[in-house]
């Protein structure tokens, strides 16, 4: 069936059995920097936004993002006008391995969308559904705080 | 992912969506958040019945009790400053401790009740809350108390094409508590052992109280023993210490992978003991 989404601001018509995995979709469709992780919910690898709000992509299907609007990690910046969460993210040392990162950083965003001046419990509950087997969680918790810094001012 | 699925319908209302269900008898898989159904690879499944879309995720208050939409989302139940409110805070005590945030934002009240995960704890504050479920199918809408929803699996006490649209959670007045406590082993696991308890007081009396236990069989339970304790005593130390210790006796628990059933009776014992004891003290504080 014909599916409409908006990705990344951008309507597009996707033909989607509605029963497929939408992580296998955005993959499909070229939004590599969403990650297969474990499949099963745990890991935050293939976390997406829909409507503003982190989910899981490995545990939606297709048909349920229908008129919905999805925001991937391409969507926040490039090498040449990177958001300030990823500049405080490489600045902080939060990215080793980079598996994790993308799912990081649109949980961190969706966090600093609802509150700009969040604490550090704050940054820890938003990221508790994201696994990082590199970092031990310090850099990147310093990287979303001083990001919200410098959004503010 | 669920192979044969051809197409996913969008009703605009509950009577629509269980139309189509009918039609479709075990072809239909219904989705709210979606989450078990992506895990899903049922070859019978060819419909895909959306029901988000339903007007069912609403909170509205009347003078007696509070309506929940079988949609709203487990986060939007865990941070909602009127179910903060309802029996000291135990459902959304229970629905922050359901999983991750992204989670919590995927999934559903509806979703989590009718299904009865090991991750769900909202089930047992709900039936500690004697809350009131309103199922809808072919033949209209019905009302059945906790105690019933519960009696068995809900997905047994679903008949065909019916399912959960509303719950509806009543408004104490008086000395009453409420406490719930889910003891894992980390932040986002599974219970080991949750646990729910109601009370209300008449004077330095027990008028009521209902305790639930989770985590230990596939649905929530009441331990009774420890209600007949508590109920018509005064509650001291000693008696609730006593209601804690039947409800242990009256545990029958699953071994598995996290723990062994031995282990999951004692924690019983700790973990009741511990929300009596909140509740009542919250009670005590409004008396």
């Amino acid at each position: 069936m014909e599916i409409h989404v908006e990705v990344n601001h951008k309507p597009l018509v996707w033909k989607v059995n509605p029963g497929e995995i939408l992580l296998d979709v955005l993959r499909r469709e070229g939004y590599k920097s969403v990650k297969f992780g474990c499949g099963q919910g745990d890991c935050g690898a293939c976390t997406v936004l829909i409507d503003g709000q982190s989910m899981r992509s490995c545990l939606l299907l297709a048909g349920q993002v229908e008129g919905r609007s999805i925001t991937t990690v391409e969507s926040l910046g490039n090498h040449d006008d990177a958001h300030p969460l990823q500049s405080s993210f490489v600045e902080c040392g939060a990215v080793q391995c980079g598996y994790c990162t993308p799912g990081m950083l649109l949980s961190s965003k969706a966090l600093l969308d609802e509150n700009p001046e969040p604490d550090e419990d704050q940054v820890r509950e938003a990221l508790d559904g994201n696994l990082c087997r590199c970092t031990g969680y310090k850099k990147i918790i310093e990287a979303v705080l001083r990001a919200a810094e410098r959004m503010r001012s | 992912m669920l192979p044969n699925a051809k197409v996913c319908l969008y009703p605009r209302n509950p009577q629509e969506a269980v139309r189509i269900l009918n039609e479709h008898g075990r072809q239909a898989l219904v989705l709210a958040g979606g989450t078990a159904a992506a895990l899903s690879s049922d070859p019978a499944v060819t419909t895909l019945v959306d029901l988000t879309r339903a007007g069912m995720d609403g909170i509205e208050e009347t003078n007696a009790e509070w309506s929940l939409g079988c949609c709203l989302r487990i986060q939007q139940l865990a941070t909602h400053p009127g179910i903060a409110g309802l029996f000291d805070g135990m459902l959304s005590a229970a629905a922050a401790s359901v999983g991750s945030r992204p989670i919590r934002n995927m999934t559903t009240l509806g979703g989590n009740v009718v299904q009865v995960f090991r991750w769900s704890d909202p089930p047992v504050a709900l039936l500690a809350m004697n809350a009131g479920f309103e199922l809808t199918g072919p033949e209209g809408s019905r009302r059945l108390t906790a105690d019933e929803f519960f009696e068995r699996h809900p997905r047994q006490v679903l008949r065909p094409a019916e399912i959960l649209t509303r719950v509806f959670i009543r408004r104490v007045q008086g000395a009453s508590g409420g406490a719930f406590f889910k003891y894992a082993r980390t932040a986002f696991d599974l219970a080991v052992v949750d646990a729910a308890t109601c009370v209300e007081l008449d004077g330095r009396r027990c008028r009521e109280a209902r305790v639930v236990v989770g985590g230990t069989r596939t649905v929530p339970w009441r331990a009774h023993e420890a209600e007949k304790i508590l109920v018509g005593s005064r509650l001291t130390k000693a008696v609730m210490h006593k209601a804690a210790a039947a409800a242990r006796l009256e545990t029958r628990a699953m071994g598995g992978l996290r723990t062994d059933g031995e282990y999951r009776r004692e924690m019983v014992e700790v973990i009741v003991g511990r929300v009596i004891e909140r509740a009542v003290q919250l009670a005590q504080e409004k008396s």
